[in-house]
């Protein structure tokens, strides 16, 4: 078996900025990430929306780049850049040819450094982002399903519950103050991780990440507002209307075990077991065997990239002529299977083949044909920010391969109960079908 | 203003000495039986990407149905002479492997991915897929099924009525013009269709192989001899195709989706082909205009104007025609601001030169992101099989950037004249009619139709 090593440099500047350097001469093209330990989860309370608001923000103006350089000096450099907001991270990164390296990190530090936006701004990007949220979920067929209808579904704690995209009421009430606090708040270099990976010398890398983040003042450390939830003690349902789809669909969610515990190990290959395409045993039952799903997948969204409560959440679309009763009677199948029978010797093997097969792509995928190596900093920001460890890109996989059958079946006792779900059940508008009870 | 320069801070470092492209060399071959076979080394990861292509796809078959093409490589994958539909599912589990088969307007393709220990298994799947599909009976129904709760889903999506209608209006009689199946269409595809359609398109003489990954290519052409080499068939016939309709003035088609709370632009005219002289200049002139995120129409009207999140245009390359495209989701209160937008920066593309410093900043945009495909085996696999699908020239990649870099403003006025048709575009719009139909029917003769196709009085 052969096993891939990704040869990782990491130091931390005095203001606190971590820096984390993997090289990689294979193309003349080097990847800049900055990730801030701040995402939707932790956005101040009646501003739902304002973290990913905030993020439309930080392409507006810097000090020393005005509104359109930015994007403007990264594609005339033959570059892509882009920005996204996440549970727990936000993170703004760019792919270059390794000739306009210093050109990227001159405006990652000057946007770090100081927002420099007007009120003009913000009202253009309010509208770009109503208009992200109606071509995304308002005038979308299941859109939003279920990333957005299950957190008030799942959860009590405001933190995991409310509305990501934001409420258009809250976007409206954002103002500058706002995005000058939540800047001067988050965005400070200890709260921060800096990513540099291609076409880059170690040495070379360390000595331009200190020439240019190294006099930004080093911030007060965060507040961060404690994400847990109450125990959950009953199975949770919501309903909601579908505008425009022809079908009934449903998500089922299950809270998921803590962070690098041997439970979410077994988890993750659970999951592999319930959700992993074609062969998984939910698509399999529910769509090729007993046919009465036309659509049935999902899983864990992005397994490393989250630091609080999350689910393992199943999608289904399924044929009208069958209840909702009836589809979560026969995805219960699948669960109770597992739960009493556990998985084969020969069916944990696969899972590990797959897995790491798996691993291996997100090592080196892009986003889009045109943002080389994404998983890899994505994984190493997040093993930097919440683990204080990116050498867990090498080392992780080992956790994962050392999992059990018995395992396998415990976590499915364990994690796979009514009482450990949430349910959102989500109607075409105009459809003849059976409710659920 | 759009195109306003903000002024460059002197404190902006220079770009230092440019390091050269290289891209891997590729290992041409053709097996006896007539399957072109290129393979090329990239070691990023101990993986492996491929991708079986055949020369041909939907519109070969469109008079049997639309999409036929497609649903053919849809049950290819459920069964064959050996396995059936589970044990492959497993098998390409066990093997850490992913598989998919499709078909487009002009290929069919069997594409996968896998651990470089297991190339061999996976290869003896991919032939058997090819070669010995068994279509069962009852994975087809399934598959049938399916469609028919596909094809009712899709007609509710906002840009697929869009992108449908306007293949229909540029595409006419043409094969391109049919992107879908009605329900009707699907309810009559014949198991007997789909094996007829496989055993024409699915033959080795019809086909390409890729591979890009962690291999040795000499070692890698043996295996594949090794597995490919006995499986035998002919090339289909080619078929006569009827010219696209000449299209003369704007026209306006307004696809009525009830309740939508914006609207989707979608406007285009004919354009060429990948083969064609003019495609690096027409890629350069679209990319300045929309194609990139420092490009005109988006720094117009989202980063200006604010009309809308997603504006984009495009140059879409089929085998036997090609077309431009300009699309943007807006408010419904911006419909007829945001068209003349769209056509105030076409029409300016046309009539006055680009000044120096914006074609050099867009002249690099191009040839950097070009080099970006060089990082992963997708995007090499992905890079590679455009050549090779569309008979490019050998070093089309190694001279794609002097080309672009070669071209002047004079060049992107005369080829946004020739091809951004602004007179002659034909625009769709779909949302809700009492919303926007006043508006749009400021731009040309209007026709209404129903998310179903169905065409509605004015």
């Amino acid at each position: 078996m052969t096993r891939l090593q990704v040869p990782i440099q990491s130091s931390t500047l005095k203001n606190g900025l971590r820096v984390v350097i993997a090289p990689d001469t294979t193309a003349p093209v080097v990847t800049v990430g900055i990730y801030y330990k701040i995402g939707f989860r932790l956005e101040p309370q009646g501003r739902s929306g304002f973290a990913h608001l905030f993020e439309h923000m930080m392409f507006q103006g810097s000090e020393n780049a005005p509104k359109m350089q930015h994007i403007k000096l990264i594609n005339s450099s033959g570059g892509v850049l882009n920005g996204s907001t996440m549970y727990d991270v936000t993170n703004y990164y760019e792919a270059v040819p390794s000739n306009a390296l210093e050109r990227v990190l001159w405006l990652e530090a000057d946007r770090m450094r100081a927002l420099k936006v007007d009120d003009e701004n913000l009202r253009n990007q309010r509208d770009v982002v109503k208009e992200e949220v109606r071509v995304n979920v308002m005038n979308q067929p299941y859109g939003g399903f279920p990333w957005l209808d299950m957190p008030p579904v799942a959860f009590r704690n405001w933190a995991n519950a409310h509305n990501f995209y934001g409420d258009f009421v809250d976007l409206d009430a954002a103002t500058l103050v706002d995005v000058q606090k939540f800047f001067r708040t988050y965005y400070v270099p200890n709260n921060a991780v800096l990513l540099l990976l291609g076409d880059i010398k170690p040495e070379e890398g360390a000595a331009l990440a200190e020439k240019y983040f190294a006099d930004i003042p080093k911030g007060a450390t965060p507040p961060f507002a404690d994400p847990a939830e109450p125990p959950q003690k009953e199975e949770r349902r919501g309903h909601v209307e579908e505008k425009f789809g022809t079908l009934p669909a449903m998500a089922i969610g299950y809270l998921m075990p803590q962070r690098k515990t041997p439970e979410w190990y077994a988890m993750a290959l659970l999951d592999q077991a319930l959700h992993g395409g074609r062969a998984g045993r939910i698509y399999r039952e529910l769509v090729l065997e007993k046919q009465v799903a036309v659509e049935a997948d999902g899983g864990i969204d992005d397994i490393f990239g989250y630091n609080g409560p999350t689910q393992m959440t199943t999608r289904i679309l399924h044929k009208p002529e069958y209840s909702s009763d009836k589809t979560l009677a026969d995805f219960d199948v699948v669960i109770r299977e597992v739960q009493e029978r556990g998985i084969s010797e020969d069916e944990l093997q696969q899972l590990k083949v797959k897995w790491r097969s798996d691993y291996y792509s997100t090592l080196e995928g892009g986003r889009g044909g045109y943002m080389p190596r994404y998983g890899l900093m994505h994984l190493l920001a997040c093993f930097t920010l919440f683990d204080n460890e990116p050498q867990l890109v090498n080392t992780i996989l080992d956790g994962f391969l050392a999992v059990t059958c018995a395992q396998v079946q415990e976590v499915a006792k364990k994690y796979l109960r009514p009482e450990n779900r949430a349910i959102v059940f989500r109607m075409p508008a105009k459809s003849e079908v059976k409710e659920a009870a | 203003m759009a195109t306003k320069a903000a002024e460059i801070s002197n404190l902006v470092p220079a770009l230092t000495a440019e390091r050269p492209v290289t891209w891997p060399k590729r290992t041409r071959t053709r097996l006896a039986n007539g399957l072109e076979v290129v393979l090329a080394e990239a070691h990023s990861i101990p993986k492996f990407h491929g991708e079986l292509f055949f020369r041909a796809g939907n519109a070969l078959v469109v008079d049997r149905a639309p999409s036929l093409g497609e649903m053919t490589a849809t049950v290819v994958r459920t069964g064959t002479a050996k396995r059936a539909s589970r044990q492959i599912e497993e098998d390409l589990r066990r093997l850490g492997a992913d598989l998919g088969t499709s078909a487009g307007q002009d290929t069919s393709a069997v594409s996968f991915a896998g651990l470089s220990e297991f190339a061999e298994p996976l290869l003896q799947l991919v032939v058997e897929l090819a070669r010995e599909a068994s279509f069962p009976e009852g994975e087809f129904e399934r598959e049938r099924r399916q469609k028919l709760e596909e094809v009712k889903l899709e007609r509710t999506s906002p840009g697929f009525l869009a992108g449908e209608r306007l293949r229909k209006v540029l595409f006419g009689t043409h094969p391109y013009a049919q992107i879908s199946p009605s329900e009707a269409q699907v309810a009559a595809y014949k198991r007997e269709d789909l094996q007829s359609v496989y055993r024409q398109i699915y033959t080795p003489e019809n086909g390409l192989l890729m591979m890009v990954g962690d291999f040795d290519p000499q070692a890698m052409l043996k295996i594949i001899e090794k597995v490919f080499a006995t499986w035998t068939g002919k090339k289909p016939a080619a078929k006569e195709t009827s010219a696209p309709p000449q299209l003369r003035a704007r026209r306006v088609f307004l696809v009525h989706n009830p309740g939508s709370v914006q609207t989707q632009i979608l406007a285009g005219c004919h354009a060429i082909t990948r083969k064609h002289p003019d495609w690096i200049r027409l890629g350069l002139t679209n990319s300045l205009y929309g194609g990139a995120f420092n490009s005109r129409l988006v720094m117009n009207i989202r980063e200006d104007k604010g009309y809308t999140y997603s504006p984009r245009s495009s140059v879409n390359p089929l085998q036997q025609h090609g077309y431009f495209s300009v699309s943007a989701a807006v408010r419904n209160e911006v419909v007829a601001a945001s068209l003349t937008e769209i056509f105030y920066e076409i029409d300016k593309l046309r009539s006055l030169p680009v000044p120096e410093a914006e074609l050099a900043d867009a002249q690099n945009y191009l040839t950097g992101v070009f080099s970006m495909g060089l990082a992963t085996q997708e995007g090499l696999l992905s890079q590679f099989s455009t050549v090779e699908l569309n008979e490019l020239p050998v070093d089309y990649l190694e001279t794609y950037r002097e080309r672009v870099r070669a071209l002047t403003p004079d060049d992107l006025m005369a080829t946004a004249r020739k091809y951004f048709d602004s007179a002659n575009m034909q625009i769709v719009v779909v949302g809700d009619r009492k919303q926007i139909q006043e508006q749009a029917a400021l731009f040309g003769d209007i026709e209404v139709f129903d998310t179903q196709g169905q065409r509605l009085d004015k």
